[in-house]
């Protein structure tokens, strides 16, 4: 038995969606822009899945532009916004805690000119409003805060940004790509301009990805050729992508109370236990606050790289905010922004739950965690010196 | 190849690790050292008799990688002569392992330098030489940290009246005695992040207060120093001066109490 509980990382496709996809491989090939029959008909479908996701957000079917995935999409909204809107001001505001695309893509606008504000974080990763008000300056073009974190699961109060922004009259996009699929959304109801969404997320292909861009909203395109998508996001329509997508939202707005309610009732109990049965453990990210599927901890005097390598061995797939264990060798920045020193984020580990989990993978690694800890602490050299007797 | 493809005898020293543990007497002599990347750490001990390293332990704090160079210098070494064992490599630890990932051959390859310093330790020993622990000037309590002013009641405090102030706050306190760590230890009731900053190596405060301290929440930070604070309008984070690695590094906090 194997289980699967990095859901954060990437999603299975729903065999559902991969079954509506099949026939626009072959059958169904036609290409939106050409001016026959089986042109015809792909674009029919094209405004149909348009639609259908439109209806997922609360927004108009006018207002969705399918790009490649969510980083198209932020890049999109950051770039295309902040180059087309920079005679308004050059200043951007995103949080310390947005994934590492909104960070190089402000890094990318700083060197081009922009000047970027990034917010701090409290203990549990998340913003503060007066601190976010007192950031906005006349020159304040566009504010970027992902609704909930990939990493830690800190759900942000994206209501009041997006009122806050509104009144300001400041831009507002957020990454809802953590989000989408456990969180009802609603453009409106959230005052939010631009909204980034992922197809893989809610258990649709890889490949796809939807900007929510607000009618009045003005953005230059970051890919260019052909025109397609009015212009904004040039080259042929990805649609059977694009119908997975869709059929992927379908199957997400019948079932998603059922399955927040289910992802819930996992991640409670696994937090408990684990707390509870592992010593100096401790949950990072909110307490209450937090994704549904979503349970981060860190385990003092141990490394989360080796507690990945144990699990692997245990028939478990996690993922860890180490520094041992990414590119740069840097640790998770989301984790550095609440306040851990490098050798706390060292001993993290995430877990997030998703469709396809049944309450044995959540017993499963509550049976296996405790001895794979107890295990490293043995090994490891601070252990008996911070837990005396 | 990514950091954590590694060869099956890098998985089996992970799973199986040899020589774990510690090591006491008259011919024991233990060598340590960090990562300031990451905070990996790797102890080594080593018995000695007539020149031969007669028995080996080790304890790591580190990746797949770290714990696995570190089981193989002990397999290595065992038995060898000081000199033998002094011109072991890492090339040659992560040779034995059938390599390793190329980001992992620095970072955590440190275990052949433990042994070294466990081996000039066990000479120096033999020699009568006591390795004195090194006192560092806690420059930090002249030089004025920078900010502290500018901070004054917008995250810095001088004394602590109202501990409600802390509330759910990221709170760092410098050590300065006893009474700023009993001001920790009761900070620990109002918040769960409560941490210390002080230049020494342990906490030189009243035994009870220092066995409070070390079952309390409250995290240490030894032998560093606080440089600088940082922020918008409040306190937002502090630079701190890691005196041992002589690194800087930023630190996100709410307060910090600096009693005077």
């Amino acid at each position: 038995m194997h289980s699967y509980v990095d859901y954060q990382s990437a999603k299975p496709v729903d065999p559902r969606v991969r079954e509506v996809m099949l026939p626009y491989f072959h059958e169904r090939f036609g290409n939106p822009s050409s001016l026959h029959g089986e042109g015809d008909e792909a674009a029919k479908v094209l405004e149909e899945c348009r639609r259908t996701i439109a209806s997922f957000i609360n927004a108009e079917p006018d207002e969705i532009i399918f790009t490649s995935g969510a980083t198209e999409s932020n890049n999109l909204a950051l770039i295309g916004y902040a180059s087309r809107n920079r005679e308004k001001g050059d200043h951007i505001i995103i949080s310390e805690v947005e994934h590492i695309s909104i960070h190089n893509i402000a890094k990318y606008l700083e060197k081009n000119g922009f000047k970027v504000s990034r917010l701090p974080v409290d203990q549990y990763g998340k913003i503060n409003m007066k601190k976010l008000e007192s950031r906005i300056t006349p020159q304040t073009i566009l504010i970027s805060i992902g609704y909930a974190s990939n990493e830690i699961g800190t759900i942000q109060p994206i209501s009041e940004i997006g009122q806050l922004a509104r009144e300001k009259g400041v831009t507002f996009h957020s990454d809802a790509v953590a989000a989408e699929g456990l969180i009802p959304l609603d453009v409106k109801r959230d005052h939010i301009d631009l909204l980034t969404l992922s197809s893989n997320d809610i258990y649709g292909p890889k490949g796809v990805g939807v900007l929510y861009m607000r009618k009045g909203m003005r953005l230059n395109p970051v890919i260019i050729g052909g025109g397609q998508e009015r212009g904004l996001r040039s080259g042929t329509e990805n649609i059977a992508g694009i119908v997975g997508m869709s059929k992927a939202v379908e199957i997400m707005q019948r079932e998603m109370k059922e399955e927040v309610k289910r992802l819930a009732q996992y991640r409670d109990r696994f937090i408990k236990n684990i707390l509870e049965r592992i010593p100096k453990s401790h949950l990072n990210g909110h307490p209450t606050e937090r994704l549904a599927n979503n349970a981060h901890f860190r385990f003092e005097a141990i490394e989360g790289e080796s507690l990945l390598l144990s699990l692997r061995d245990a028939g478990v797939s996690a993922a860890t905010g180490s520094a041992c264990s990414s590119k740069t060798l840097e640790p998770s920045h989301t984790l550095i922004s609440t306040g851990l020193l490098h050798e706390e984020a060292h001993g993290s580990l995430e877990f997030t739950f998703g469709r396809f989990n049944k309450e044995e993978d959540v017993d499963r690694v509550i049976e296996v965690l405790p001895a794979i800890v107890d295990r490293l602490r043995k090994l490891s050299p601070l252990y008996k010196e911070e837990m005396p007797t | 190849m990514k950091s954590t493809q590694y060869s099956e005898k890098v998985l089996d020293h992970f799973r199986n690790p040899r020589n774990v543990g510690t090591l006491e007497g008259e011919d024991v002599a233990s060598g340590e050292v960090g990562n300031p990347v990451c905070g990996d750490l790797m102890k080594i001990y080593i018995k000695v008799k007539d020149e031969k390293i007669t028995d080996i332990k080790f304890q790591t704090f580190g990746c797949g990688s770290a714990i696995a160079t570190s089981s193989m210098v002990t397999e290595l070494v065992k038995g060898k002569t000081l000199d033998e064992a002094l011109k072991v490599t890492r090339q040659d630890v992560a040779d034995e392992l059938e390599g390793l990932p190329p980001v992992k051959m620095h970072c955590s390859n440190l275990a052949v330098d433990a042994l070294r310093e466990a081996i000039k330790n066990y000479r120096s020993k033999k020699k009568g030489k006591v390795d004195l622990p090194v006192i560092r000037e806690t420059k930090g309590r002249a030089k004025e940290i920078i900010g502290s002013k500018e901070f004054l009641t917008r995250g810095v405090y001088y004394t602590v009246d109202d501990f409600f102030l802390f509330k759910d706050k990221r709170v760092l306190v410098l050590d300065r005695g006893d009474k700023s760590l009993e001001i920790a230890l009761e900070l620990t009731k109002y918040t769960g992040r409560v941490i210390v900053v002080t230049p020494s190596k342990t906490i030189s405060a009243g035994a009870e207060v220092a066995t409070k301290l070390k079952q309390s929440d409250v995290k240490v930070i030894y032998e560093s120093e606080l440089l600088e604070i940082r922020g918008s309008e409040e306190v937002e984070k502090v630079l701190v001066h890691d005196l041992n690695e002589d690194e800087e590094y930023e630190l996100f906090v709410d307060a910090v109490i600096i009693l005077k």
